[in-house]
């Protein structure tokens, strides 16, 4: 298939500039588990076991100092991403084709003091921080793409 | 509302009062501090609108805030190649301070001045915006000059940074082009009193109670040290330790039904946040308060708090209100003792904010140090 030709392409660049750069973490949302696998290769990121719930599967992949956890529906889409460490992940890599919806939302929201939670909500995609240093959490999900009986809770 | 704290030890601590600035948001506490030369004890700049955040480890200031001949006395710290060392922290809103780490003297309230690694905040330094997400960019935006990290962490990183598992804060930067470094502990940026040759086991904020309707600035004291000097003792006072994340555990009860959340206690939140708990505590409908709870009436809750260890047992009760953040905001005031939001996912943190701090001891214990009088070694709280 052509687009996992071109998963792996991007997976040996990756590879080949991994001792000079810290590549970002892609477990993409909104598209297949396929990112998932490359993910682990090309990053030697390290990979948990697979979780299987009740209507998702969740993977965990560490990555540089902070835990990403992957949610995916039966029919291996990526429909949430969880994070937890010491810093929060890149979100454009992440957000693979949401993420031009999310900086622009991100560009025109307020700037908030107070250091309080952070959401920001487009049509397509939801991303919300919160937490505290040292243990610093966030999630981005996009609703249509959550299945059937599972709650928003679960990506978490 | 103001309570008055003497000694050599303590620094005047106000919330939305001097020495905030006229432009400061609601619910933020500040600090002023004196930052010297550390080779010239006598050329020194007292900063106001410091933010005092239990949230952080340590001294951060604008770049454009410093006497340029003050910020040029400052020495640099270096990796082993000379290349300047530079510090990115992540908040949990996204935010993120950048900047290089330097050698400064502080001094804090009439204490002996200590020689510490602090950070300039400099968005622009080297090619920060490519390591560092969303650095704050001047004090207009950010809404304060600097802030005064007061938690119980010694560094702002630690182990991680100084053995080179975390490569995300750390970096050393040629010319425009930074990288990952391991820093040693004594060269992260980290908490200026445990420097201090005594009151240097952790600290006491102390704030007065607020009306429920609000009030204009409540002042009270960052009184250094626990058990140290006679405006410091902890008598009354219980202690939760803390876990390797910084956490505690804080239950709610709702109807009869309890919700039970990891916790901890952040002045530089500026609200209580906290997930609804099977509560309709109603977010706003305005989207210019979203995020925040806007119950139609006032409501009064019940948490209790225990350590990480399990202590106390049982866990002991908080009570708290939560009002209406849209009303309150329709008064004069900036400083309230019942605003919270919701906080990003249901299972929690809970974050006990600033108004936790109003009409309450707080007791930050440093990590490793101990108060002898509260039988217990840091990290912890006590309250």
């Amino acid at each position: 298939m052509e687009k996992s030709h071109f998963t792996l392409f991007v997976g040996l660049c990756l590879w080949a500039t991994l001792l000079a750069t810290e590549a970002p973490v892609r477990a993409t949302l909104g598209e297949s588990d396929d990112s998932i696998a490359s993910d682990e290769k090309a990053l030697s990121a390290v990979r948990g076991a697979a979780a299987v719930r009740n209507g998702y599967t969740v993977h965990e992949l560490q990555s540089n100092s902070t835990t990403i956890r992957e949610y995916v529906s039966p029919s291996g889409v990526v429909f949430g991403i969880a994070w937890n460490g010491r810093g929060h992940p890149d979100l454009t890599p992440l957000l693979g084709s949401y993420a031009g919806e999310y900086n622009e939302a991100l560009r025109q929201t307020p700037r908030e003091p107070g250091r309080r939670p952070f959401s920001v909500k487009t049509d397509r995609v939801v991303v919300e921080k919160w937490g505290h240093m040292r243990n610093l959490k966030g999630r981005a999900y996009a609703p249509a793409l959550i299945p059937p009986g599972v709650s928003v809770d679960e990506i978490k | 509302m103001s309570i008055t704290v003497t000694g050599d030890n303590a620094l005047p601590l106000t919330v939305n009062g001097s020495p905030c600035s006229s432009t400061a948001y609601l619910n933020e506490p500040c600090v002023s501090v004196t930052v010297c030369d550390p080779g010239n004890p006598s050329s020194c700049q007292t900063i106001n609108d410091i933010l005092l955040d239990t949230g952080d480890t340590g001294l951060r200031v604008f770049k454009q805030v410093f006497n340029p001949a003050l910020l040029g006395s400052l020495t640099p710290i270096t990796a082993t190649n000379g290349d300047p060392i530079a510090d990115c922290v992540q908040y949990a809103d996204g935010s993120a301070n950048w900047g290089p780490v330097e050698t400064a003297s502080v001094v804090l309230a009439n204490e002996p001045a200590v020689t510490v690694p602090i950070q300039v905040i400099d968005s622009t330094f080297a090619n920060g915006q490519k390591v560092c997400q969303n650095p704050n960019t001047t004090p207009a935006v950010s809404m304060f000059n600097g802030s005064l990290g007061m938690a119980f962490w010694l560094q702002d990183c630690g182990q991680d940074c100084a053995d080179g598992t975390n490569k995300i804060q750390y970096f050393s930067c040629n010319g425009s082009n930074c990288s990952s470094e391991q820093v040693s502990l004594t060269d992260q940026v980290q908490n200026p009193v445990a420097l201090l040759p005594q009151d240097n086991n952790g600290v006491l904020l102390v704030l007065p109670s607020v009306p429920s309707g609000g009030a204009l600035y409540a002042s009270g004291a960052l009184v250094l040290g626990i058990d140290t000097q006679s405006n410091n003792s902890s008598s009354g006072a219980t202690v939760y330790d803390a876990d390797q994340f910084g956490e505690f555990t804080t239950s709610l009860t709702i109807n009869n039904k309890v919700y039970t959340y990891s916790s901890f206690i952040d002045s530089g939140s500026n609200g209580l946040f906290f997930p609804p708990s099977g509560f309709p505590l109603l977010n706003c409908s305005s989207p210019n308060y979203s995020g925040w709870y806007c119950p139609s009436s006032t409501q009064n809750l019940l948490a209790a708090a225990t350590g990480a260890s399990g202590l106390p047992n049982p866990p002991n009760k908080i009570a708290f209100q939560i009002g209406n953040f849209a009303s309150l905001l329709n008064s004069p005031y900036w400083v309230f003792a019942n605003i919270g939001g919701d906080t990003g996912s249901n299972s929690g943190p809970f974050d006990w904010g600033l108004p936790f701090f109003f009409g309450r001891k707080v007791y930050i214990g440093f990590e490793g140090q101990q108060s002898p009088s509260l039988g217990a070694t840091g990290p912890y709280w006590a309250f």
